[in-house]
């Protein structure tokens, strides 16, 4: 179609055309997401070999001060009168000798072993008093941040060597290199990214990122209860752990509970994702319709349930649905009116996984609606009336209005958060931890039980169990789902496509 | 045929309305319980009927009176405090990288938008022990910085909503603003800010949340630091097998406590909220 | 980092100096009997004395002087730990103690806090029985220095329990953690608290339920154990679980009896958290139940004159009556392998247990004595719980040497005792459900 015949249709139409050519696009979208990640392979690959071409040119033409740089940093700024740059340049290059000197080296220098020298008990005089070996956890975690940090100086290395280079060929040409003052301005303005970003990155790169690293690495290590420091040591494993996981045999136990859990967690996701969003949808139409009263007060008594901290109202729920809860001494008075004697003992939590997957469900209906009621609301008030006005015109009745335009439209808006409320429930941790800790337990699972999602079976092997290894692979693959699943959403989703729709 | 009509409405209406009134009351109940069993005088821990027999505030008393393993009102100003910094530290990243992402434009920004996103996704547990150990090298372990740090060093990653935002202010009043003479910090500050009050509103509303409701994390940081508890892991705490006896009632006067200011704070904020996660939500 | 690294090797070479210089100053004799050589007892830990009251000679402190240290304990015997720490204080009068903090740490998650991070965890810390491998598997616990006398002022069990490869690892403090009968006197009489059908049957007239925690595999290990299959140790390979032998048909027809039982008495027969005992007492929906000994105090104070204790009942099964065999643990005190005096910390661990200080946990906290001396003393002989634990802790199967696969299939198997859905009469049930029980147990996963 081209732009004038786009141009030509009516707004309903236009949104019907849209409309249907984002579903399909989705293969598409999936086909181009895993030809962009082969893409970008090749492009970092490619970018390192013209990088090393380009440090190998430089040298070649740079003057004395600039082949100095090549040794110590910020030589080159500091001859051609960029001093400020140069002495900053120097200094990141002594810290950095001086960390690797005082801290860096002794981790590093055992990465490939992570430790050799156990822990040991010796006796003085009878006593026994303990000789500590190496920490194989502390060597990885500061070996993981030493080469984080030495990243990090490498690139102010070359950059170091461009600069060095520019500021060269600035003199040649005759140019003076711009002072302190006006860089300071440069960056509140042309790189004002930089200013912006620069707290946020350093922090996500230390507390997120870092940890990332050393997470991931610890998937190829046997760190386990067995090898646990500071006591013992442990060491690589290579792909053992994943090994593990995809074992699939009868008896194979993690194996198959992997599967087991994965199956769950993706009904689990879609449950809680879709129930969540057709009932809460229903229900902000209901407080939205023209004629509803009191449109506040029925938002206000859903939007407690998000107002009160998640944990308290679980816990609460759990309380309430044991089998001597809340919820069963109501059955109980409920059922005794029609003359029933006795109690009503539902084991909701811990009989039957059916039962139980069941109640999980429904709570995360009570717990989940409300957030979509909220955003739905505000939705529903920005429907574009013209949209209205040309089905008005066109004689549509009500129904035809609500199936043909505010049904679709919602769905098209919502879809991207759609998927990150999937996304999220593939990781929602509470709601399962909290109600009913994996419960009913099964002997057929390694260390899990029915209601059981990969994070928690995640959280428990890391933390009751000690299965560290084992649960950083499991945490690598639940990452790679969600991580490929919002990756292909976001980069097709309306907001990133005509992201200056407005401007 | 417009009298049908007009009935027919107000048959559907009533419907609605029946339906509206029973699932409020099904949202609501919990919390109904909850308050009236946090005033309840006699039992330990569940009664076999649902409106208590003798009322009292004692529970409340205890809650912040007593001492030993509780210390309830300490853990109430810990909560509080951290809460406070980290919503700061949090709106200010959030705003700083979600305007950057918005309107400036340089290399990269689309590889670092797709980072940031999938980021969030890696399910923390393991990198727990990671951050504290980092923490104890820099020697911050065991103490309130450390959960103001932990709360907010992730909170550039959640963009997105706050980014649809600014997608939406009109890019005309930036040029505009260029055009006068002003650079992107003065029109960050002096044209977006000012217009951005929804979406400020409900970062501070969210991070301000986060610290009440973590009971995992800040108890690998404290360790057996009871005196920096928050109230989270407190109530975690007087739930578990060994206080359940001896505090489950206290256990309920203090969710009631925790409530109540985070309820108020979203219903004074509520309007604001809504605007904000719909116009970051309809464009994220 | 790295100057508190040098600094800490340099202070550890110095004292393994000291350490050698003092050995050689003494060296002359064999073996000298620790009294008043300083520091110069022999490569034994046999010749370290320790006179009343679990007290030592200050030379045992080797050169530790200006003390600090950290001791964990739980909530209810904080107050207590505090004065007993005092008199600690007061009866070594050569020795400054900077600091001996006590800080709240329940016993149930001692080993998660230490296993994060152990050099900030306490120097002497109380834990359960149940979380000894977790501490010796990740080299966090101490050995024993005064082997010979804990061995001999001990109960032998508990003294075997925390034994690992031969070696020690921590303190006997009490032989209480484990669960038996506790019933409302008005309800069920003393006479029907011996057997189960009794417990029953009063609880039922009276409208009350009998509680125990049938899901939670430390209460339902004890549907096994009645049934003859107890567990016994490790196989060879140390890590598979092992039974002892048992004769299938019994067993199966035990597990039968539980279940009749069960579903006879549905709505009285309570599968509910041991904690809800206490809370049913005071509401006066439970007439008896197996609950644990962490809960006495509140069972007490609910029930108060009406308050009766005893060891588990029996169950009859094909007209014999089989006492309950139930799981028992122990508590003890432990040492940090990373204490910074660990001879301050392992001196002030075996006072904390001698039984001048088990006494006084055993008068005001009411915790029963692993100590032998004041296990015959007349507060364990007066206390119904106390003896109601003794009696019961005959017919235990100690919890040492638990495989961790033992645990889920133990909650399963009361789970499935107890379901709607199963049929009591259906034998071949229970004979598959045990021997699937077996099979998961001795997987080695």
């Amino acid at each position: 179609m081209t732009f004038v015949e786009y141009k030509m249709l009516n707004p309903f139409q236009r949104f019907a055309y849209n409309f249907k050519k984002f579903f399909k696009g989705i293969p598409g979208a999936v086909a181009g997401f895993f030809k962009g990640v082969g893409n970008a392979i090749v492009k970092f690959f490619k970018g390192i070999a013209k990088g090393f071409a380009n440090y190998g040119t430089t040298f070649v033409k740079g003057d004395w001060a600039t082949k100095l740089s090549y040794l110590i940093f910020g030589v080159g700024d500091i001859h051609k009168g960029k001093v400020y740059k140069g002495i900053l340049f120097f200094l990141v290059e002594v810290l950095y000798i001086l960390y690797m000197v005082f801290f860096g080296w002794g981790f590093i220098s055992k990465f490939g072993t992570l430790g050799t020298q156990a822990t040991k008990t010796v006796y003085v005089n009878g006593f026994p008093h303990t000789e500590p070996g190496d920490n194989s956890m502390l060597i990885l975690l500061y070996s993981v941040l030493t080469i984080v940090i030495t990243v990090v100086v490498f690139a102010i290395y070359i950059a170091n060597i461009k600069d060095a280079y520019k500021h060269q060929v600035m003199r040649a040409n005759g140019e003076k290199p711009t002072g302190l003052k006006h860089d300071a301005k440069e960056f509140l303005d042309g790189k004002y990214h930089i200013t912006l970003l620069s707290f946020p990155v350093l922090m996500i790169c230390i507390f997120n990122i870092l940890p990332l690293i050393f997470m991931i690495l610890i998937a190829f290590t046997n760190y386990d209860k067995q090898h646990m420091p500071p006591g013992t040591l442990f060491t690589w494993v290579g792909f053992k752990n994943f090994g593990d996981l995809f074992h699939i045999v009868d008896g194979a136990k993690k194996g198959i509970t992997f599967i087991k859990l994965t199956e769950w967690t993706i009904i689990w996701a879609i449950l809680a994702t879709f129930v969540n969003y057709i009932l809460g949808m229903i229900v902000a139409l209901m407080i939205n319709k023209k004629g509803i009263k009191l449109k506040a007060l029925w938002r206000t008594l859903f939007v407690i349930a998000i107002a009160v901290p998640q944990f308290v109202s679980l816990l609460l729920m759990n309380q309430m649905l044991a089998t001597n809860g809340a919820i069963n001494v109501l059955l109980t008075e409920i059922t005794h009116l029609f003359g029933n004697e006795g109690l009503v003992e539902i084991q909701f939590l811990n009989s039957t996984p059916l039962m139980a997957r069941a109640t999980v469900v429904i709570v995360n209906l009570w717990v989940g609606i409300p957030y979509t009621i909220l955003s739905m609301s505000g939705i529903l008030m920005n429907i574009p009336e013209d949209l209205y006005e040309s089905a008005r015109i066109d004689g549509a009745t009500p129904f035809k209005t609500f199936t043909a335009i505010t049904l679709p439209y919602m769905i098209f808006v919502t879809t991207p958060q759609l998927i990150t409320t999937f996304v999220g429930n593939i990781n929602n941790f509470n709601v399962i931890y909290l109600l009913t800790q994996g419960g009913p337990s099964t002997q057929d699972y390694y260390q899990a039980g029915h209601t059981d999602i990969l994070v928690t079976w995640l959280f428990k092997l890391s933390m009751t169990s000690q299965d560290y290894g084992l649960a950083s692979a499991i945490g690598i693959l639940v990452f790679i789902i969600c991580g490929t699943i919002s990756l292909i959403v976001y980069n097709n989703s309306k907001s990133m496509k005509d992201e200056e729709a407005f401007s | 045929m417009i009298k049908s009509y007009k009935l027919r409405r107000n048959i559907a209406n009533a419907i609605i309305y029946v339906i509206l009134a029973i699932m409020g009351i099904i949202w609501v109940s919990p919390f109904a319980y909850l308050l009236m069993h946090s005033f309840r005088a006699e039992g330990l821990i569940t009664v076999n009927y649902l409106i208590p027999h003798e009322w009292t505030f004692q529970n409340y008393i205890d809650l912040f009176t007593v001492k030993g393993s509780l210390n309830f009102p300490r853990w109430l100003l810990n909560t509080f405090v951290v809460a406070l910094f980290s919503c700061v530290i949090c709106t200010i990243s959030v705003l700083a990288v979600s305007y950057t992402f918005s309107r400036l434009r340089f290399k990269a920004r689309k590889k670092l938008m797709n980072v940031g996103m999938i980021l969030g996704m890696f399910p923390g547990f393991m990198t727990m022990i990671a951050i504290y150990y980092l923490l104890k090298a820099m020697g911050l372990d065991r103490n309130l910085v450390a959960l103001v740090i932990c709360y907010s060093s992730g909170a550039g990653l959640g963009f997105q909503i706050s980014k649809g935002f600014f997608d939406t202010i009109p890019r005309a009043l930036d040029e505009a603003a260029t055009i006068d003479g002003a650079n992107k910090n003065q029109i960050f500050w002096k044209i977006i800010l000012p217009m951005s009050a929804p979406i400020i509103v409900y970062t501070v509303l969210t991070s301000f949340i986060g610290p009440w409701c973590d009971f995992i994390l800040a108890r690998i940081i404290m360790g057996d630091r009871r005196d920096l508890y928050t109230v989270a892991i407190g109530l975690f705490d007087m739930k578990s097998e060994e206080f359940i006896n001896t505090y489950y009632k206290q256990f309920l006067a203090g969710s009631v406590i925790v409530a109540i200011p985070i309820t108020t704070l979203f219903m004074i904020m509520q309007k604001y909220y809504v605007e904000g996660v719909t116009a970051g939500g309809v464009k994220g | 980092m790295k100057t508190k690294q040098l600094l800490a090797m340099i202070l550890a070479g110095m004292m393994t100096a000291t350490a050698f210089a003092g050995c050689g100053g003494g060296g002359g004799t064999d073996q000298p009997s620790g009294d008043g050589g300083d520091g110069g007892d022999g490569g034994n830990s046999t010749a370290l004395e320790v006179k009343e009251n679990a007290i030592v000679d200050e030379s045992v402190f080797g050169d530790e002087d200006n003390i600090t240290l950290k001791v964990w304990a739980p909530e209810k015997a904080v107050d207590l730990t505090k004065k007993q720490i005092e008199d600690f204080k007061a009866a070594y009068p050569g020795k400054t103690f900077t600091n001996i903090e006590v800080v709240i740490q329940g016993e149930d998650s001692a080993a998660t806090q230490i296993l994060n991070d152990a050099e900030q965890a306490a120097d002497v810390f109380g834990f359960a029985s149940d979380q000894l491998n977790k501490l010796t598997d990740a080299g966090v616990i101490q050995e024993v220095a005064f082997v010979d006398y804990v061995t001999k002022t001990n109960v032998a069990e508990t003294v075997t329990s925390a034994t690992v490869n031969g070696k020690l690892y921590a303190f006997p403090e009490t032989n209480d953690n484990g669960y038996y009968l506790v019933y409302d006197k008005s309800v069920v009489s003393d006479e029907q608290a011996k057997t189960l059908e009794g417990i029953l049957e009063g609880c039922k007239a009276a409208g009350r339920k009998f509680i125990f925690d049938s899901g939670s595999p430390f209460f339902a290990c004890t549907y096994a154990f009645t049934a003859g299959v107890k567990i016994d140790g490790f196989e060879e390979d140390g890590e598979t679980q092992k039974f002892v032998d048992y004769d299938e048909d019994e067993a199966v027809a035990t597990l039968q009896a539980f279940s009749k039982l069960m579903h006879d008495y549905k709505g009285t027969y309570a599968s509910l958290g041991a904690a809800q005992i206490a809370s049913g007492f005071s509401t006066g929906t439970c007439g008896a139940g197996v609950d644990g000994s962490w809960n006495t105090v509140p069972d007490q104070k609910a029930l108060g004159d009406n308050y009766g204790a005893a060891k588990l009942p029996t169950i009859n099964v094909n007209g014999t009556d089989k006492q309950l065999i139930s799981m028992f643990g122990y508590k003890y005190i432990g040492v940090n392998a990373f204490s910074k005096f660990p001879r301050s910390a392992q001196i002030l661990a075996l006072y904390l247990t001698g039984d001048k200080c088990q006494k006084e946990r055993t008068e005001e906290v009411g915790w029963g004595p692993s100590n032998l001396k004041v296990a015959g003393d007349e507060v364990v002989t007066s206390s119904p719980t106390l003896q109601a634990i003794t009696a019961q802790a005959q017919n235990a199967v100690p919890q040492v040497n638990i495989a961790p696969t033992l645990w889920d299939p133990m909650g399963n198997l009361g789970n499935k005792l107890i379901a709607d859905e199963t049929d009591p009469t259906d034998t071949e049930f229970f004979r598959s459900l045990l021997k699937e029980t077996i099979v998961n147990v001795k997987d080695e996963a």
